[in-house]
């Protein structure tokens, strides 16, 4: 058994921590990208759906006759309809908010302003479009409640008869001993009331799906860009009655998704129904003001009586507050953001007393999704808050506050009351880049400098998390009958008949550049380049490898989706050692995998190709011993699994996520006295994700999430007219995405405290936490100086800015100070 | 097409071939591309005209093709992402200066943003920084952040990348 | 986002397109697009055809017509910030242009579609009323020119009749002595307007004439008299300026939006009208 080599392989150097070029970009720059709406299936038909004007209306009739009869309408589809058809979704809730009951299209109400209430199927766009316009709906408007303690408070309206009350979950969290810490503090910091906004990080793809109900073989496929397919399987699945193995989930490319892809399964049964009817594909491609009414929106959620206990020395000893989560219409992934915002109890700092009553109200808004950060993105913005204003009232130091409270170097792995364990990290260090970076004495001076200038310079920092692999067995905590816990993500790596490596996951990437990373992992292991390494672009439930928790979201690919490439590449190289072990005559510890080699170490002549090793399997297998052959078949599944235990529901404590990523903010404004504008000088982000797979990937997230917060901080909102429910901010024309001149160059530094709990030591961080949006509102009370009015929004356009300066009297000063004399 | 009509016969030219196609006059230039044409790396982001994922070049100038009827591409000359390179071929310089400096993630915006920049640059060899901004500004991208946009655009002009960094770290 | 069923025609002259838009009275006119388009896709509006007149050359002019400027209704707004004319005797005017939305718009967006359109957060109306400019319209019954300040009746309505078109918009030039100024507060970084002022002044030391124009705050650009005659026979200091824009605010209809409460508009309307009265001083000939 001799072969023959040709060129003795050199070594090669790593590919993790290089920033190598990424292989999705080839054909996304030659717009040879597949989207949804790419997707052509032959005798297709085009959906519009028909929702309500209406934010709460009882639905008394719908007519489809008009639109049936027009030419190249093939079906429509009513509540009516679907009511008959399905079972409405499984719910996450447990009683009495799981009650509520959600369907593909409104059933007996309209719930929000875009509910859609009716489907049509046509020949082109343009006709679905037109005869969605002849369906004629008989509304009986009802009064519409748009504010979460107006919702929750006597006499609201009710959108659930089925609960009876605006209350989706209720739950207080407690641990340590809060009523002690305020009792025995210095100083008891009181703040009436912090308000995160609603917004969302509207990816610039809408939602879209091709889905064919396959009359032949019952086999529904499902182009989409849903992001994360097993998730709306498991709860299209019961709704329609089919199994899941009947259902195939394909995609290659979504453009954006930010988690508001998850939530898209309402629509795509809509589509699998009017498939079915017609006989034909199904064809939905969302428009923006679609989109915007009625896809998803991030969680607004309203802190109140909030309380700070804080010793002379400036420890702060917790926190106790009150939060209103408002949900909109429906719960699709909610009430989870009940227990999510757990991950992260006491943001950045050593907080130990720990108080939170948690309510998700229901109200006639958009359904929440889990938009990017959900649920730590508003709880960490709390808790910043709550340290700025504790600086202020207090005469401390922002800067020593935050490192005095920061867990130190030396102290993590850190358990935080609540049992997560902050796997690594260096927060001192990171704030102290960022001061650097910034020049933040230089900046002090030129702030001296412009006062009384009508021009105020205001320098805010920033602390966040990234919490990232979630453990579902949180899920739990919110509801102790749901059978989830742990997390995992599968992949397959194989040589393919020629030698070839080929790998496919089971993420949904949107832009994350799994097919590079990965390839780079898997690369490492196999000891070749990772050009040699075909990972297949996106995902297809028929080949991929899948878990129920496949998908991309929650800040994870990082750990579990290379976690999984990396295990089965590991597994793969295994198989490859010990077919050349066998072949070779040596040990299986002696075979090393270089340069696309199995080769003896320290005897490099005596090697296998991989197309060598592939042959031996797939097409000269009696050249094999059996018991060798029937140890490998070069196709190598591996699931990771973090190594999480059920978390302790009486307590509500255990480890909830895996890894904690973290982000330091630094911006320098410039407020314009006379208007409020704010403009941003100079902006600086340092960022500690734990090794670093790909630098310059990791970069242009931290690039991206921080677009995000800013774009959402001053410009974005979601704005509803708090009479009719009517979504004012409809389109891009009113709600302001950021723009390239709205986005600063920011500068970027980094440090890599890796993971001792992951196979690679990185962390997922393509959620970012947010920090943006503390940092800007430190940086505006900055500028508000002393005695100044108190930011307690996290929305801050010129108005309000320009209200804040102009009104500097108590009521505009939310926040009171106790001290114990 | 002197007559009110609901349809027109269109003549026109996209990337450099001929086409001649009955068109609804109620068409949007964006769905003849993508749809009657299946040229598909021209995208649609928003309804209202604000995103620019739709920029095609019109007789050479940056156009949003969603606010365009497809009529009135008639006796004009359209660029779309697909001319830049060929099939099969290698990417253009102005794509690699894409790859090269990280510019692309989900690749929704990407079409829109090469062909701004592809007119940018002939328009002005070499753009500062202020400049290239404001000319993004009709090109959302919701993952970049457009900082890594800005340094490709710098890249492919030759100039040093100096975009998002301070001024004691430029080479 | 999909436009209705609609004709469309694209005649070949002037004359032809007004004798179209006379006889199919439910068709209007499509010059850029930029602004008529997204009311179609947005089903704002209907119409029953349009008239495409965007690639009209009679329409397309920039030229002296004596001492005044005659601009084009159909020259977009990349040409106006780029025309050296332009740049030469109304340079507020290819400023304004310059600065209109993104390259995309200005590529096909033109000075006669912003004008009919009258959106109230526009740019260039207040800009033209302050200029004291004059539309000239053309029509079946032949041509007719209107101040610019009694063009615009509301919002996007203007003093347009059936088969009536903006043919050009004159501009008589700027005296010596004379500055203009305009300033706007835009939401995020020059985005949709939240206020707009014009100024227009006559000064030589003394403040001789004055045009003062407030926008975003109503159905349509609207002069401020009080302001302008509390302006006129001052020295123009800072005091004098504040003093002046202190006056009521009149011909005003503020409305509170998502973006913006009524109570704000109104007084960044009057932060604005001050800042256009400085600026436009001091391209008269300096601020005291």
């Amino acid at each position: 058994m001799s072969v023959d080599t040709t060129a003795a392989p050199t070594r090669r150097s790593s590919s993790v921590g290089q920033s190598v070029r990424r292989v999705e970009d080839g054909r996304l720059l030659q717009g040879q990208g597949v989207f949804s709406d790419d997707v052509y299936m032959r005798r297709q038909g085009f959906v519009h759906f028909v929702r309500s004007p209406y934010a709460h209306a009882r639905i008394v009739s719908v007519d489809v006759s008009r639109a049936e009869r027009m030419d190249g309408v093939y079906a429509t589809l009513t509540g009516e309809e679907v009511q008959e058809l399905c079972e409405p979704f499984p719910q996450i809730a447990p009683e009495p908010g799981g009650r509520l009951r959600d369907y593909p299209l409104a059933v007996g109400k309209a719930r929000f302003v875009g509910d859609p209430v009716a489907a049509v199927l046509a020949e082109t766009r343009e006709l679905a479009r037109d005869a969605a316009e002849a369906v004629e709906v008989v509304y009986e408007p009802l009064p519409a409640v748009v504010d979460a303690l107006a919702a929750v408070a006597e006499g609201a309206p009710v959108l659930h008869e089925e609960i009876g009350a605006n209350v989706g979950y209720q739950d207080t969290y407690e641990w340590g001993d809060v009523g002690w810490a305020l009792e025995h503090a210095d100083h008891v910091v009181e703040i009436d009331r912090l308000h995160f906004h609603r917004f969302s990080s509207t990816p610039l793809e809408c939602n879209a799906a091709v889905v064919d109900w396959d009359r032949g073989t019952g086999v529904v496929e499902v182009r989409s860009n849903n992001q994360m397919p097993q998730f709306a399987a498991m709860f299209i699945a019961p709704t329609i009655g089919i199994p899941v193995s009947k259902m195939h989930f394909i995609s290659q490319d979504i453009g954006g998704a930010f988690g508001l892809k998850v939530t898209s399964y309402p629509a795509i049964a809509a589509c699998m129904l009017l498939s079915r009817k017609a006989g034909r594909p199904a064809k939905w491609t969302e428009y923006r003001s679609e989109h915007v009414a009625a896809s998803g929106h991030g969680n607004e959620r309203t802190f109140t009586d909030i309380r700070v206990p804080v010793m002379s020395d400036g420890t702060i000893l917790g926190f106790d507050a009150k939060a209103h989560d408002d949900c909109g219409a429906f719960m699709r992934y909610e009430p989870l953001g009940g227990v999510i915002w757990a991950q992260v109890a006491p943001g950045c700092y050593k907080l130990k007393h720990l108080r939170l009553e948690y309510t998700a109200v229901l109200t006639n808004k958009c359904p929440v999704a889990p938009n990017r950060g959900y649920s730590r993105l508003q709880h960490l913005w709390m808790i910043e808050r709550v340290v700025d204003l504790v600086a202020h009232e207090l005469g401390f130091d922002p800067v020593e506050l935050r490192k005095r409270n920061y867990p130190q170097a030396d102290e993590y792995p850190y358990e935080t009351p609540n049992g997560c364990i902050y796997d690594s990290g260096d927060l001192p260090r990171m704030l102290d880049l960022a001061l650097d970076l910034a020049d933040y004495a230089g900046w002090r001076e030129r702030q001296a400098a412009t006062a009384g200038s009508g021009r105020r310079i205001g320098i805010g920092i920033g602390s966040t998390l990234d919490s990232g692999t979630n453990n579902f067995g949180q899920a739990r905590l919110i509801n102790k009958d749901l059978p989830f816990s742990g997390n995992g993500e599968a992949a397959i790596v194989k040589l393919d008949l020629h030698g070839e490596i080929a790998v496919n996951l089971g993420s949904s990437p949107q832009g994350q550049g799994h097919e590079t990373t990965a390839a780079q992992t898997v690369a490492d292991v196999l000891g070749v380049d990772p050009v040699e390494i075909q990972v297949k672009p996106g995902y297809d439930t028929a080949s991929h490898a899948y878990v129920a928790f496949s998908g991309t979201y929650a800040s994870q690919f990082a750990v579990t989706g290379l976690g999984a490439a990396q295990g089965a590449a590991e597994r793969l190289a295994a198989e490859i050692r010990l077919v050349a072990a066998t072949v070779l005559g040596v040990e299986q510890d002696e075979i090393e995998l270089e340069g696309g080699f199995a080769r003896v170490r320290g005897d490099l002549e005596r090697a296998i190709p991989f197309q060598g090793i592939a042959n031996y399997v797939y097409a000269n297998v009696a050249a094999l011993p059996p018991e060798v052959a029937d140890r490998v078949s070069l196709t190598c599944r591996y699931v990771y699994r973090p190594p999480f235990e059920i978390p302790d529901v009486d307590s509500k404590r255990g480890e909830l996520t895996l890894t904690y990523a973290a982000q330091i903010h630094l911006a320098v404004v410039a407020i314009d006295e006379a208007t409020g504008r704010t403009e941003i000088l100079e902006y600086v982000a340092i960022d500690d994700c734990g090794r670093r797979i790909n630098p310059q990937i990791v970069e242009g997230q931290v690039h991206g999430a921080a677009a995000h917060g800013i774009g959402a901080a001053l410009h974005e909102a979601f704005v509803y007219d708090q009479a009719s429910g009517q979504l004012l901010s409809g389109n891009f024309y009113d709600y302001h995405a950021a723009t390239a001149l709205d986005v600063p160059l920011m500068l970027t530094g980094e440090i890599e405290s890796p993971s001792p709990r992951t196979p690679n030591g990185a962390k997922g961080m393509g959620e970012g936490g947010g920090a943006p949006l503390g940092t800007l509102c430190a940086a505006l009370q900055d500028a508000l100086g002393p005695g100044g009015a108190t930011v307690t929004d996290t929305h801050n356009p010129s108005e309000r800015v320009w209200r804040l300066l102009h009104r500097s009297d108590e009521a505009s000063r939310a926040v009171r100070v106790a001290s114990r004399s | 097409m002197s007559e009110p009509e609901t349809t027109h016969l269109v003549r026109t030219t996209i990337n450099d071939e001929p086409y001649e196609r009955v068109v609804q006059a109620r068409q949007l230039l964006v769905h003849f591309i993508r749809d009657t044409l299946a040229l598909k790396g021209t995208h649609i982001g928003c309804d209202t005209g604000n995103c620019g994922a739709c920029t095609v070049l019109y007789d050479g100038q940056p156009i949003k093709s969603c606010m365009m009827l497809a009529v009135q591409a008639d006796g004009a000359s359209i660029e779309t992402v697909e001319s830049l390179s060929q099939p099969g071929g290698e990417l253009d310089e102005l794509q690699r200066a894409f790859n090269d400096q990280h510019a692309v993630q989900c690749g929704w915006c990407t079409p829109g943003m090469l062909m701004q920049a592809k007119a940018l640059l002939e328009r002005d060899g070499d753009p500062d920084v202020e400049t290239i901004r404001r000319t993004l500004k009709g090109n959302l991208c919701r993952c970049t952040g457009y900082v890594n946009i800005v340094r490709a655009i710098q890249d492919a002009a030759g100039q040093p990348v100096t975009a998002g960094t301070r001024p004691e770290d430029r080479a | 986002m999909l436009v209705k069923q609609l004709t469309y025609a694209r005649p070949e002259s002037l004359a032809e397109a007004i004798d179209l838009l006379a006889a199919h009275t439910g068709t209007r006119p499509l010059a850029g697009g930029q602004s008529i388009v997204n009311v179609l896709k947005l089903r704002a509006a209907e119409v029953d055809g349009l008239v495409d007149i965007s690639r009209l050359a009679e329409l397309r002019t920039i030229a002296l017509e004596g001492d005044a400027l005659a601009i084009g209704a159909g020259v977009r707004y990349a040409e106006l910030a780029a025309d050296a004319l332009i740049g030469d005797r109304h340079r507020k005017v290819a400023e304004v242009a310059d600065g209109t939305v993104d390259v995309q718009v200005r590529n096909r967006g033109t000075l006669g579609g912003n004008v009919c359109f009258n959106d109230p957060t526009s740019n260039f109306p207040p800009l033209l009323v302050a200029l004291g400019a004059t539309i000239r319209i053309v029509g079946p019954a032949g041509s007719r020119e209107v101040a610019a300040e009694d063009f615009f009746l509301g919002p996007f309505r203007c003093d347009l009749g059936v088969g009536e078109l903006v043919h050009s918009v004159l501009l008589a030039p700027l005296a010596a002595g004379a500055g203009v100024g305009y300033q706007t507060l835009q939401i995020a970084r020059d985005s949709w307007a939240l206020a707009r002022a014009a100024a227009w002044v006559r000064y030589d030391g003394t403040i001789r004439d004055a045009r003062v124009v407030v926008a975003c705050l109503g159905p349509k650009p609207a002069r401020q008299p009080r302001i302008e005659a509390a302006l006129v026979g001052t020295d123009g200091s800072e005091d004098a300026v504040a003093a002046a824009v202190a006056e009521p605010v009149e011909d005003v209809d503020a409305v509170g939006d998502s973006h913006a409460s009524a109570e704000y508009r109104l007084q960044m309307a009057r932060a604005q009208a001050a800042l256009a009265v400085r600026e436009a001083l001091e391209q008269a000939g300096g601020t005291p």
